[in-house]
This record gives structure tokens, C-alpha cells and sequence, in this order.
């Protein structure tokens, strides 16, 4: 029925085996390293949405509405193809010699941007979530605004957010796999590297898909613990 | 017609929602059954009609077994109608629609057939105007009319009412009842769960009182009313009568 | 600048968008199909119906695209016994993604239909697949479509993944027309506008579709 001969031993037979755990590895660094980048972009763009200075709320949101409806593939190759020609010619030919591995740091860059987009709306329905009178309250009570964003403020509005803020980790982590298509051999990339190699693409693949299966079940697992560990009776968060 | 046996239905092992009731319902009678929130009497409705599973006893419907294997429950349930509190009329079509939809896709009825059957039924429940109508443009005591001109469709052996006038403005309870007291007098067998004690003076052969999911007290109509033997009768009635 | 570069290759950079659109229709109407299945065996109370649909929707949603996309074009030539080509492992990746996505969105709908309708429905003696047909989707389906019409402007930019195996779709041509003229800052410029105006487009039907619905809910 099956017209394939299964060659499962790809993925550990030398060199294949340490191929596919760099690709994971490079998954892993360049997921965290896009996240530092966009979590306190896409906060700080949050903010200027919500200030009540109108030339922020503006440029917060043309920079989210951009980057959210163009592609993050678009974007990537912008960054990778565009990016470098912008530069004065000198900082180009700087560029390509040395750095070394110059797609990764643009995967990186274009990642990070495009998450703290979605980190921004995210963080935006956290802040917004909190009604208006609990900052009344607080300050009816004489308490600073240091201390209302504190002890009032942040614990709610963190309640609602870190569940959002998971799922944009995972998509982040998730798509990392575009980088693949500017030479980036993380995980999806190293496995149809492999393929060209062995012509046992199935194998790898799979393997691929549970790396990030597991990946998503753990960060799954561990909110759960945390959002149980949060939990106060009664309480509703809602999302904008 | 209906007959229920040591029937009992829980969700959690130490409530039990209804707990070994046992009744026998004939052709042709009318019976009414109160109590307070919480009591059973929704879901022993429910369970007659098959919409609730029940873990221990039996209901036999016209020698039919629900719990039998050649028990097609869809057929059965097409024999037995059911009228809801809050109507449940199907907002996305019209009220013509409403009634025919399951003459045709159940019965099997040609178009034009289920339609003229639809316009004779709501004649009946006086309001064939409303036909074209969408149920949101109606009032609360029109949808409940339609809601019984769509179970009579089906023709069926019985009628289950499930609190048929709680949900209504007062206006609109009598123009429902009326509906009810004719489709009582014309010999249908009905179960009525239901508050309007003049209902159930009226066209009621019976009345049961039930609490915490068993029948406390059941009584022809007349002596009901008048001597209620059980004390928890009595002060349900005396808190539900002026 | 040179925005003649654009203006040379628009007729061949416009066929890439027709097959983009043509891709996004497919997955749009095969994903609501499938993820309609799925999301209402998500509700089953059958064990052999609830168990596959709720792994099936839970692992697609955890995988990237592109994998996705790879895994179906290594896998469907192995089942079939023979090269169906880019185009078709393509859709069906799509298919079998999307309708991971449209799963939860229909399982969402659903529940927001009253329980009772589905009561009255099954009084009358409709049998399930009667009152899901006509009682329960058309009132879910319109609830749905702000979340739909989201869906399908994320299907439009996710067809621009069906690059990796070559498929000429828009973003792939604008990529050939680049390697030829050279001219990247204007093509990639010109490529992310053109996602940009289509998307927001889409992204405020939605956001209208939304506020006409709570306006007559209240």
C-alpha cells in the first residue's frame, strides 16, 4: 500500500542525528531571541495605544496594523532581500563580511517585530481589561499611582495577559520555521535539508512535528499550572 | 399511553434530580403537574420525550420501551410534542417555516401539503396572518402559539408543556391557555408542568404536586384543590394561590 | 527608484495573485467543510468521535504551516503511489490545516446557539444531522462570520507560505521577478502593499461585520 521504504535511523545515524538537534537547538535560541525582542516592544507600542497623547496612539497603531496584515513571510524577505540595499554601501559590505551569519540575525530582527505586533494587542487587551474604577478606587483611597499600578493594577491585568502572552510565544516559536526560507537551518529547514540529502523527508518531517508538539504541550502544561496557581474565585478576565 | 416506573435520574450521586417516580398517564386525559423550582418535574418532562437519559426505571409510550434497542427514539419523539418556556421557535426562518419544517423532512410531507396542514394549525391558534412573519417580529404570546401549532404538525399521540405561560407578560398568558384548554377538551392527552391553577381547575383530570424529584400528592382536580392531605402541598398552594 | 519595475512585471505578478486568491478559495471552502466535521465532533458525546477530532485539532494547531505543507508534500505521493505536484499537496496541507483553525471557531458558534433550539428541534422527531442542518449552522454560521471573515484574511497570508515548494503564487513570483531585475526595495515594498491594502481590507469587513452583530443582539 505504502509505496516508501521507512528509514527511521536518519534520525540519529551520524551526521543526521546532529543535524537535526542543531536545527532544534537554533529553533530554541532564535524562538527566545526574538521573544526579548518583541515582548517590551510590543509592550511599549501597547502603551502608546492606549495614552492619551493622540500622535502616539497613531503611530502605535499604524506600526500594529502594518505588520499584522502583510505576511510575516513578506516581511522576512524585506529584511533579507531590501534591508541590507537601504544601508549606505560602506555598512552593506560590512554587513556581509562580518557578520557571519547574517540571515539569522535578520530572521531575528523580522521575528521580533512582527511578534511584538501581536505581543502589542495582546498587552492592550490586558491593559484595557481592567475597569476604570479600580483606578478610582485605589486613588480614592489615597493610594499613589505607583502603588495603584502595583498593588491593583498589574495583578489584574496580568491575569489576563499571560495567557495571551503564551500563545503568542508559541506562535512565535512556531514561526521560526520561516526563517528556513532565508538559509536559517532550524528545525523544519534541517529536516528538508536532510531530505535532499536521503530522500527520507517523512521521517524528518515527523520528527519536526514532534518537536513542536511537544514544545506546545509543555507551554500548554505549564500555564495550566499557572493559571491554576493564579485563580481567584469569581473573578472573569475578559478579552477586548 | 404513558407510562412511567420507578424512574429516577441524578447527575451526581448524592442528588438524585428525580428519585422513583412512578405514574400512568391515559388517553385522553390532562395532567397537570407543580411545585417548586428544583423539583424534577422539567426533567421528568424531558426524560418522557427522551431529550434527558435516565439511569434506573422505565417509560413505556404506547407499549413502546425507551429503553428497548428497536426503540428508534427520533420516531417516537415524532409522536409526542413539546412546548417550551421560552418558545424556541427557530429564529432564522419564518413562522410558516417553523411548522412545516418537520412535516417535510420527517414526515415526508410534500410541500404544499405541510403548508396547507401549517395555515389550518395556525388558523386554529389564531393567527394565520402571521405566517410570512419572522418569529422575532411576533409577540411573546404569538411565538408560544406557533411553538403549539408547530408540535400539533407532527400530529401526535400527547403534548408535553414545560412552564408554557412562565415566560410570559401577563396579557398574554389567557390567549395561550385558551389554546391549551381547546387542544385539552378536544381529547388530547397532555402533561402540563405548570404555576396557572385556574388551567389546571379548569381542563385538568389530575394534578400532581412534586418535590424533590418524587410525586408528594396526586389527586383528581377537584379534591386536590379542595383538601390537600400533605402539609408541603398545602403550603406550596397557599404561596402560589391568592 | 525605479518603479518601472513594477509597472513591467505587474501582468505576471497579478497571475501569482489570481492563483493566491484561487488557493485561498479552496482552503476557505475545504476548511469550513472539514473544520465544520471537526468542531461538531468536538461537541460528540461519542467517544470514538470526541477522541480523534479533539487530537487532530489539537496537534495541527501546535505545527507550523510550512511543516505542514513539507509533511503533505513528502506524504502524499507515498500514499498515492504517484507525484500529484506542488499545487495539490498544497490545498490539501491547506485543507487539513485550516480546518484545525475553523474547528475551534465552528465548535464556538455552536455552543453559542441556544440549547433549546436544538430541544425543540429534536421534539419535532428531527434526527441529529436534520436539526445540525437546519436548526443549529445556519444560526451558528452567522454568528460566526466576524470570526470567519479573521480566518479567511489569515488564509490569504498564509498562502504566501506555498513558496517553500515553488508554487507560483504571488509572493514566489515577486521573488522570481526580484532574482531577474534586482530591484528588491520597490518589489518587496510593492508586494507587502499590496498584502497590506487587501488585508485591511479584509480585517475591516470583519471588524463592520462585528459591530452590526452586537448592535442587533442589544
Amino acid at each position: 500500500m505504502l509505496h516508501y521504504d521507512f528509514d527511521w535511523s536518519v534520525l540519529w545515524r551520524h551526521p543526521y542525528g546532529k543535524m537535526l538537534l542543531q536545527g532544534v537547538w537554533t529553533t530554541v535560541h532564535l524562538s527566545l531571541l526574538a521573544w526579548v525582542i518583541a515582548l517590551p516592544v510590543g509592550v511599549a507600542i501597547a502603551v502608546c495605544r492606549i495614552m492619551p497623547y493622540r500622535p502616539a496612539r497613531l503611530v502605535g497603531g499604524a506600526y500594529v496594523e502594518t505588520l499584522r496584515n502583510i505576511p510575516l513571510l513578506v516581511q522576512l524577505f524585506f529584511w533579507y532581500f531590501a534591508v541590507p540595499s537601504l544601508l549606505p554601501g560602506k555598512t552593506e559590505r560590512w554587513l556581509y563580511v562580518n557578520v557571519r551569519d547574517l540571515s539569522y540575525v535578520l530572521g531575528v530582527l523580522a521575528l521580533g517585530t512582527y511578534t511584538a505586533a501581536r505581543v502589542a494587542e495582546a498587552a492592550r487587551s490586558g491593559l484595557l481589561a481592567v475597569p476604570v474604577g479600580q483606578f478610582r478606587a485605589a486613588f480614592s483611597t489615597g493610594m499613589s499611582p505607583a502603588g495603584t499600578y502595583r498593588h491593583v493594577i498589574l495583578p489584574y491585568a496580568l491575569r489576563v495577559v499571560i495567557p495571551l502572552l503564551s500563545t503568542e510565544f508559541l506562535t512565535c516559536f512556531k514561526n521560526s520555521s520561516l526563517a528556513m526560507t532565508i538559509g536559517v537551518m532550524e528545525t523544519t529547514g534541517m529536516a528538508n535539508y536532510i531530505d535532499s540529502f536521503t530522500f527520507h523527508g517523512l521521517e524528518t518531517t515527523t520528527a519536526a512535528s514532534l518537536v513542536y508538539l511537544l514544545t506546545s504541550l509543555s507551554v500548554i502544561l505549564l500555564m495550566s499550572r499557572i493559571e491554576s496557581k493564579m485563580r481567584i474565585p469569581g473573578m472573569i478576565a475578559r478579552e477586548r | 399511553m404513558i407510562e412511567i416506573r420507578n424512574l429516577s435520574l441524578w447527575y451526581r450521586k448524592d442528588h438524585k434530580v428525580l428519585d422513583d417516580v412512578s405514574a400512568r398517564i391515559p388517553k385522553g386525559r390532562t395532567v397537570v403537574i407543580c411545585g417548586p423550582s428544583g423539583s424534577g418535574k422539567s426533567s421528568l418532562l424531558r426524560c418522557i420525550n427522551g431529550l434527558e437519559r435516565f439511569q434506573e426505571g422505565e417509560i413505556i409510550i404506547d407499549g413502546q420501551s425507551l429503553r428497548s434497542r428497536e426503540t428508534h427514539i427520533h420516531k417516537l419523539r415524532a409522536k409526542i410534542g413539546m412546548v417550551f418556556q421560552h418558545f424556541e421557535l427557530y429564529p432564522h426562518m419564518t413562522v410558516l417555516d417553523n411548522v412545516t419544517l418537520a412535516p417535510r423532512k420527517v414526515l415526508n410531507q410534500s410541500g404544499r401539503d405541510a403548508e396547507n396542514k401549517a395555515m389550518q394549525l395556525l388558523t386554529r391558534v389564531g393567527i394565520p396572518d402571521k405566517a410570512s412573519r419572522y418569529p422575532g417580529e411576533l409577540s411573546g404570546g404569538q411565538q408560544q402559539r406557533v411553538a403549539i401549532a408547530r408540535s400539533l404538525a407532527m400530529e401526535p399521540k400527547a403534548m408535553l408543556f414545560d412552564e408554557p405561560t412562565s415566560a410570559l407578560d401577563p396579557e398574554m398568558i389567557k390567549e395561550v391557555l385558551e389554546v391549551m384548554i381547546d387542544l385539552a377538551k378536544s381529547g388530547m392527552t397532555m402533561v402540563v408542568v405548570t404555576h396557572e391553577m385556574g388551567f389546571a381547575r379548569e381542563v385538568a383530570d389530575e394534578v400532581a404536586f412534586m418535590d424533590h424529584g418524587r410525586f408528594v400528592e396526586r389527586k383528581p382536580a377537584g379534591t386536590f384543590f379542595e383538601c390537600p392531605e400533605n402539609p408541603r402541598t398545602r403550603e406550596f398552594l397557599s404561596r402560589i394561590l391568592k | 527608484m525605479d518603479l518601472q519595475v513594477i509597472a513591467r512585471n505587474l501582468e505576471f505578478m497579478a497571475g501569482g495573485l489570481v492563483v493566491t486568491f484561487e488557493i485561498t478559495a479552496v482552503a476557505l471552502a475545504g476548511g469550513l467543510l472539514w473544520g465544520i466535521l471537526l468542531g461538531l465532533g468536538r461537541l460528540s458525546r461519542i467517544p470514538w468521535v470526541y477522541y480523534p477530532a479533539s487530537v487532530y485539532v489539537h496537534f495541527l494547531r501546535s505545527q507550523p504551516l510550512i511543516l505542514v505543507i513539507f509533511w503533505f508534500y513528502f506524504l502524499v505521493p507515498v500514499i498515492t503511489g504517484k507525484p500529484l505536484g506542488a499545487f495539490v499537496s498544497t490545498l490539501i496541507a491547506f485543507v487539513a490545516f485550516e480546518a484545525a483553525y475553523f474547528a475551534e471557531i465552528v465548535r464556538g458558534g455552536v455552543q453559542s446557539v441556544s440549547g433549546g433550539q436544538a430541544a425543540a428541534g429534536y421534539s419535532c422527531g428531527l434526527r441529529y444531522h436534520q436539526v445540525q442542518l437546519y436548526i443549529i449552522l445556519p444560526q451558528a454560521l452567522r454568528n460566526m462570520l466576524p470570526a470567519l471573515t479573521t480566518q479567511s484574511v489569515v488564509i490569504f497570508q498564509d498562502t504566501s507560505l506555498a513558496y517553500v515548494i515553488g508554487l507560483r503564487e504571488f509572493l514566489r513570483r515577486v521573488n522570481l521577478v526580484d532574482t531577474r531585475e534586482a530591484r528588491s526595495i520597490e518589489l518587496y515594498l510593492f508586494a507587502g502593499m499590496v498584502y497590506l491594502v487587501l488585508c485591511a481590507l479584509g480585517s475591516a469587513a470583519a471588524r463592520r461585520l462585528e459591530r452590526r452583530r452586537e448592535v442587533s443582539l442589544s
